[in-house]
């Protein structure tokens, strides 16, 4: 139906942040400036005729409003709107000029009469009147306040509150808690609006033993099971309950190396591969004379699952790849060349600031040595662990990168929130410690190289990076899985909350998206080139189709007691198998040629695959030259006004496929409707869509991109971007190089 | 392997060559020079090869040069057994077969096929590597250093001297200008539907852009060249500007490049003109015929100060005086404003191109790359000019009237009038429109091709050569990555034209400007690249374009956004997965060609929509139109 349906996104500057699908009152116009509270939100402190800096020096485009800060975010009220209308994807917790607490990186307050300034931490004192307030985020924005017209003692004791709340001394205080308490165990009435979590999603939180069977039969690795001793997290504080070993290895056996490793974490299994090799990841055995033996009886016991008994690979991780610090240190210099340098200052050395950042090395660093785990696997056919100290960072990179480039799965939405929950979230990555950004970037590269393989956007990966901030999330918010149940506890029996049966407070996962974008605005994360993909091969819309044909094949050569059945199923009739050892043997034959320069074989696994035309359904490397690699200009460049393309940006393709993936859609449901079948979905196409931008009544011609397109899209540079003296006229970034001489008089006598 | 990586271009050769001979896979087994006859007819005996001893058994097996269809024109002249000195294999065995058009090369030593099919055009230098006593396994033999960012290396036998005679045919057939002989495009019979040479005509284009009106008119003073000899005929000028003007400022303006006007703004009446330097030398002469010429042109749409781009920095536009040249001073020239842009000279440029291949051919600096790339500056200068015709278009768009120069205005001059045309007008990032504006701002201004590119002359070290146009390509690539939608062509266009700027196979961008072209009769005697182009488009169509025509683009210039054009410089390299077509581009023309199918399918159903027997019509279609209507049914399944 092309007539009834909306044809235009539309974009609101401001949408109230809580609940915008339930009746709101009609009346749009607020009177009063009043900050929009979620449940168990309070107001800490506020300060009025704030000004909010947004565009040039001569703040002309500033917004007069007032300065709140809760317990939750920092937020700014105005009656005002932006210079420009503009679009934004509108947040349900979060409104136009809130940042979450926990976004906030550093206070910054400023008196520019007395020139003093002051990086104001918790609990410190200000012993000036500030007339500015600067707030570096960690999502790389910078936002700027002016307390010219504001009381002097409500600015400082505002600023003093958000230094304050943004640096809680004890997690418990973070608002996630307070949130969740109210909303969901509040009122019994509540409660039917609450999420389920993980009820209605598909999103597998890998949380009880019945998400790992399904990955072990997902994946074929007959070979292993689920291992229920650490259930109460009595072995180890930082494994999850539920985790995957191999069959050889008993209960009892576990139980006692478990000793040996570091923060008794047991080797995990993460996947397997379908020639029968698994990935697992080990902490460093702490006991150095246990060492030799703990590791000979692991390593057998994974051989023992390898359907063609094959030795295991260890890489270690800590050696190969740059520590946590490093990459720490690389962001915060990647922050300062993107965002705190004067644009124009640091152009002329662009490149080589970029390259001393090492980030992009890192990057580079991380993909590469996922490949050569991927060679291991794919070629050589052995198992690989993954060693690291802690096993809590490094190899959640690898192992995570490993499947993306493996299995097509992990390159769907709900494969690859699986993923992140079972390498990440169930794993134990300290996101309470660190939220660092390493993960999303490595995989943005992947996503670079390969549109049309990954079912999710480049704004999915954006919008995931900044979830980190929003401490709400159960997902992003611990250490873990034990942190999350303990202190869940802890504050739930100090607010006399009965949890029931649920022993823990639901954190809803990050994975429900409803939490934080409407429908629509969640449409953003489905990549067209994906769902396009599919509608070729005339199959259903979504990546199961694929999942489901192979999960089928690995049930019927599961099942238990029939293990030799397996082996025959791996190893005969598996075409993926045959083509590599194909592969293998010709990898051999041309080896024995002289070469000048000696290529490992690793190399030449990645030069083979490179010549052949891609299976997006299959093994995907990334381009590993440094030249082929490039910054991810969304995550990193989107406040920055000068870098933004108007009009222009990779959305504007995206925005054609869309439509055009949109209007394949439709035709689909017209031509079902003529094959008789009831009518059913025809009507709802509009909102069922999985296309953010929608196709028009006229089909044929394809709209013009909408106005508010540019590169930083959905993002918006104005006003989340303050450097101090760098915004002069639009203009003025194309001034660079350029010298005006109205005077050649002077300039003779200068040359001269 | 490296047929696929190291020959994109050959890839590109043998789908135009789609004819393709069975006969000829004979010719494998012919040693003998063939000079005349271009394709050996089927030879019956292999055994006759007269070269057997040099043969080994495995190449007899195989099909050395079968897959390679001559042009109409093209003549064999010799071929040999050789080794390829692959930079990324080992040395590959093989046999080499030149033309008076390409060197062909393929192996014979392995399953794997390598070949190398490159127009002799695009060969800048051809060297001795090593001499009879030279010591070491193939340390005897050719280097080829190409245009196109590769080098190439061949090893012959030590005895005999065994590379006398193609050494001595290359040198001969890739340089034809230093040896009397023609430029292929000369010898060339192929034959298009549509004449490229159509393409442009220069009062068709002004008239496009609304001109001759009151306030400019079309003079035919240069109609002999006898203006000036690098102009083309037609010329648009103030209409208050008489014929003797015009001969007066040209005594004025280097090389006699009288400011004329290139592109009009329909709504503002705004303008961009085009000349050279003024010669003003150290002296500091000014010209009163000058000074009110320019005043016409300010005053043609009421611009209050004509603004004046000198494309240089201003200490080369200082130090030009010495040699009589220099630029507009204030107390001459009071209604104008002049800007230097700070764009260097084309010896820069040609250094820092140099520079560049030394980090991507043949291996790309992997310790280093990004401080590398930043210190061959080629991105910087891109930036240079991207920023300045940004300028230009904004002065323009904003209703003001300019002028562009640099010292001869052929080369940055065409760089930045050609860019900011095709940021204000979008007619020219159309297929079509992207050629008019080359052949308007590039080939008819006479930017001197032959000197810059050094078509069919040995002299690899001439002083004037230089990749300014290459430089512009690299722009107008930049842009289209920018702005994915705005341009009717795409990425493949941009390298046909680059492969072809060296190739000397079409006449488009032969010699320096247009007197010459006419006494060489290129227009009648050889084929433009535009005819080749234009009689399949479908290649070089970016899927997404969507038409906007009154928006005026302005890219970014900034480093965070310019990128190197890695599958340009690059492209040799076997470490990076070639595409023939963006898998982006390639998806979406397939999501095209389904939504046809959709609609054509929903026709058919919407005619027969009263029969109650759809099944029916399902049943009797074809069994591809049938498909889809299996699957549709899988659609219901929810997800």
């Amino acid at each position: 139906m092309f007539s009834g349906k909306q044809t235009k996104p539309t974009f609101k500057s401001y949408l109230p942040p809580l609940q915008t699908d339930l009746k709101k009152s009609p009346q749009l116009p607020i009177k009063k400036l009043e900050a929009k509270l979620l449940p168990g939100e309070i107001v800490v402190n506020e300060a009025n005729f704030v000004r909010k800096c947004i565009g040039a020096d001569s703040g002309q485009d500033d917004l007069w409003g007032k300065l709140v800060c809760t317990n939750f975010k920092v937020s700014f009220i105005s009656h005002n709107s932006l210079p420009q209308q503009r679009f934004q994807c509108t947040h349900r917790l979060l409104g136009e000029h809130d940042i979450p607490l926990a976004c906030v990186e550093q206070v910054v307050t400023v008196n520019d009469v007395k020139g003093k300034q002051k990086i104001l931490g918790s609990n410190q004192k200000l012993k000036f009147n500030p007339t500015e307030l600067i707030l570096y985020c960690k999502d790389f924005r910078i936002i700027r306040f002016r307390f010219d017209e504001a009381g002097p003692e409500s600015a400082k004791k505002v600023c003093l509150a958000i230094a304050h709340y943004s640096h809680p001394a004890d997690p418990q205080l973070l608002f996630g808690f307070e949130y969740v308490g109210k909303r969901y165990h509040g009122s019994a009435g509540e409660r039917v609006n609450g999420v389920d979590p993980g009820g209605g999603l598909q999103t597998p939180l890998f949380d009880c033993s019945s998400d790992w069977d399904r990955e072990i039969k997902r994946t074929g690795a007959s070979e292993w099971r689920v291992c229920t001793i650490n259930q109460g997290y009595f072995i180890s504080p930082s494994l999850p309950e539920f985790f995957v070993v191999p069959v050889s290895l008993a209960d009892q056996d576990l139980k006692q190396y478990a000793c040996c490793f570091y923060s008794q974490r047991i080797p995990l299994w993460c996947w397997n591969h379908p020639s029968g090799s698994a990935l697992v990841r080990m902490s460093n055995i702490s006991d150095p004379q246990q060492q030799r033996k703990v590791e000979q009886r692991i390593s057998s016991a994974i051989t023992k699952s390898h359907p063609l008994r094959s030795d295991v690979f260890k890489s270690d991780l800590d050696k190969n790849l740059p520590n946590i610090q490093d990459i720490q240190a690389a962001l915060l210099k990647l922050r300062q060349i993107c965002v705190i340098e004067s644009f124009e200052e640091s152009e002329e050395k662009w490149l080589s600031s970029l390259e001393s950042s090492r980030w992009m090395e890192y990057v580079r660093t991380f993909l590469r040595h996922a490949v050569e785990v991927v060679y291991m696997l794919e070629s050589r056919h052995v198992s690989v662990i993954l060693l690291e100290k802690e096993d809590r960072d490094l190899s959640c990179v690898i192992s995570s990168l490993v499947q993306l480039m493996c299995d097509p799965h992990c390159r769907s939405l709900h494969g690859f929130q699986a993923l992140i929950q079972k390498e990440w979230v169930m794993a134990g990555h300290r996101f309470l410690d660190r939220c660092n950004h390493l993960k999303k970037s490595d995989k943005e590269e992947l996503w670079n190289q390969y549109p049309a393989a990954f079912e999710f956007t480049e704004v999915y990966l954006t919008v995931l990076g900044d979830s980190m901030w929003v401490p709400v999330f159960s997902t992003f918010l611990f250490n873990c899985p034990r942190q999350r149940a303990e202190h869940s506890r802890d504050f739930a029996s100090s607010k006399s909350i009965h949890l029931g049966q649920d022993q823990a407070l639901r954190f809803p996962p990050v994975w429900d998206w409803s939490q934080q974008f409407s429908l629509k605005d969640q449409t953003l994360f489905n990549n067209p080139l994906y769902v396009g993909k599919i509608a070729t091969c005339l199959q259903n819309g979504t990546v199961k189709t694929f999942t489901h044909r192979r999960s089928k094949k690995n049930y019927s050569s599961t099942v238990r007691g029939l293990p030799s059945l397996m082996r025959n199923g791996s190893l005969g009739p598996n075409d993926t198998l045959t083509r590599r050892n194909s592969l293998v043997l010709r990898l051999r034959s041309d080896l024995s040629q002289v070469r000048e320069q000696p290529e490992t074989p690793s190399e030449r696994f990645v030069r083979d695959f490179f010549s052949r035309a891609v299976d997006l359904q299959g093994l995907l490397l990334p381009q590993l030259l440094p030249s082929h690699l490039s910054v991810w200009k969304l995550y990193f460049l989107r406040w920055v006004p000068e870098a933004q393309i108007p009009h222009g940006g990779p959305v504007t393709a995206f925005h054609k496929l869309s439509v055009l993936t949109d209007e394949i859609e439709m035709l689909q449901n017209q031509l079902r409707q003529y094959k008789g079948a009831a009518g059913t979905a025809n009507t709802s196409h509009a909102e069922h869509s999985k296309m953010y931008f929608k196709a028009t009544s006229t089909p044929q011609q394809c709209p013009a991109p909408p106005e508010y397109l540019s590169s930083s899209f959905p993002f918006s540079p104005v006003g989340n971007l303050c450097r101090p003296g760098i915004l002069g006229t639009p203009l003025s970034k194309f001034l660079n190089g350029a010298k005006i001489w109205l005077s050649t008089e002077t300039l003779a006598n200068e040359t001269i | 392997m490296t047929f696929r990586r190291g020959s994109g271009f050959h890839l590109r050769l043998l789908r135009e060559n789609s004819r393709l001979n069975a006969a000829l896979e004979s010719c494998r087994k012919v040693n003998a020079v063939m000079a005349s006859a271009p394709i050996a007819p089927y030879n019956s005996s292999p055994l006759g090869n007269s070269s057997s001893q040099n043969a080994s058994r495995e190449s007899l097996k195989m099909e050395p040069l079968a897959d390679v269809t001559l042009l109409p024109g093209e003549e064999r002249v010799i071929d040999k057994d050789i080794i390829y000195i692959c930079p990324y294999n080992a040395a590959v065995k093989g046999k080499v077969f030149i033309t008076n058009y390409r060197l062909y090369f393929k192996n014979t030593d392995s399953e794997t096929p390598v070949t190398l099919n490159i127009p002799l055009g695009v060969i800048s230098r051809v060297e001795k590597m090593g001499g009879a006593s030279s010591r070491g396994e193939n340390s005897y033999g050719l280097e080829i250093t190409c245009k196109d960012m590769r080098n190439l290396r061949f090893a012959l036998k030590q005895e005999g001297h065994s590379r006398r005679d193609i050494f001595e045919i290359i040198f001969k057939y890739a340089f034809p200008l230093s040896h009397g002989m023609q430029l292929f495009a000369f010898l060339s019979q192929e034959k298009y539907e549509e004449n490229g040479w159509n393409v442009y005509e220069a009062l068709e284009e002004y008239r496009r852009q609304g001109l001759p009106n009151n306030e400019w008119r079309v003079t035919f003073i240069n109609k002999n060249y006898e203006l000036c000899d690098t102009y083309p005929t037609i010329l648009v000028v103030p209409y208050k500007a008489t014929e003797d003007d015009l001969r007066k400022v040209a005594t004025f303006r280097s090389r006699c490049r009288i400011p004329v006007m290139s592109w009009f703004h329909k709504e503002n009446h705004a303008v961009i003109t085009r000349c050279s330097q003024p010669l003003v030398g150290m002296s500091g002469k000014r010209n009163k015929d000058d000074e009110r010429y320019l005043d016409l042109i300010r005053e043609a749409n009421g611009t209050t100060k004509l603004t004046i781009y000198d494309a240089r920095p201003n200490v080369n536009a200082v130090a030009n005086k010495a040699t009589g040249g220099g630029y507009e001073g204030d107390d001459a020239y009071q209604n104008a404003e002049l800007v230097f842009l700070d764009i260097h000279n084309i010896h820069v440029m040609r250094e820092s191109l140099k520079k560049l291949k030394d980090i991507v051919y043949p291996n790309v600096e992997e310790s280093h790359w990004l401080s590398s790339l930043e210190s061959t500056h080629w991105l910087e200068h891109i930036k240079l000019v991207l920023s300045g015709a940004i300028q230009v278009a904004d002065k323009v768009s904003s209703g003001s009237s300019v002028m562009v120069h640099c010292s001869d205005g052929w080369d940055r001059t065409a760089q930045l009038t050609s860019l900011s045309m095709l940021m204000l007008d979008s007619y020219y990032r159309t297929l079509r429109g992207f050629q008019v504006l080359m052949e308007k701002e590039w080939i008819s201004f006479g930017h001197k091709f032959a000197s810059r590119i050094g078509h069919g002359d040995k002299n690899h070290a001439d002083q004037d050569r230089s990749p300014i146009f290459l430089q512009f390509i690299d722009c107008v690539w930049q842009m289209t990555k920018q702005f994915p939608t705005a341009f009717e062509f795409n990425e493949r266009l941009l390298v046909v034209i680059l492969d072809h700027l060296y190739s000397c196979r079409f006449g488009t961008f032969l010699y320096n400007c247009e007197s010459v072209r006419d006494s060489n009769n290129v227009r009648t005697k050889t084929v433009s690249l535009w005819s080749y182009i234009n009689s399949d488009t479908s290649l070089y169509i970016n899927p997404f374009y969507t038409p906007e025509s009154s928006r005026v683009l302005y890219p970014v210039a900034s480093m965070r956004h310019l990128e190197l054009w890695v599958t340009y410089y690059i492209r040799w390299n076997p470490r990076i997965q070639h595409q023939q077509q963006s898998p982006v581009e390639q998806r979406y023309k397939e999501l095209l060609a389904l939504r046809d199918q959709y609609l054509k399918k929903l026709e058919e159903l919407q005619l027969s929509d009263s029969a109650p027997s759809s099944t029916h019509l399902t049943n009797s279609s074809t069994p591809n139109a049938a498909t889809p209507n299996q699957h549709i049914t899988h659609l219901q399944t929810p997800f």
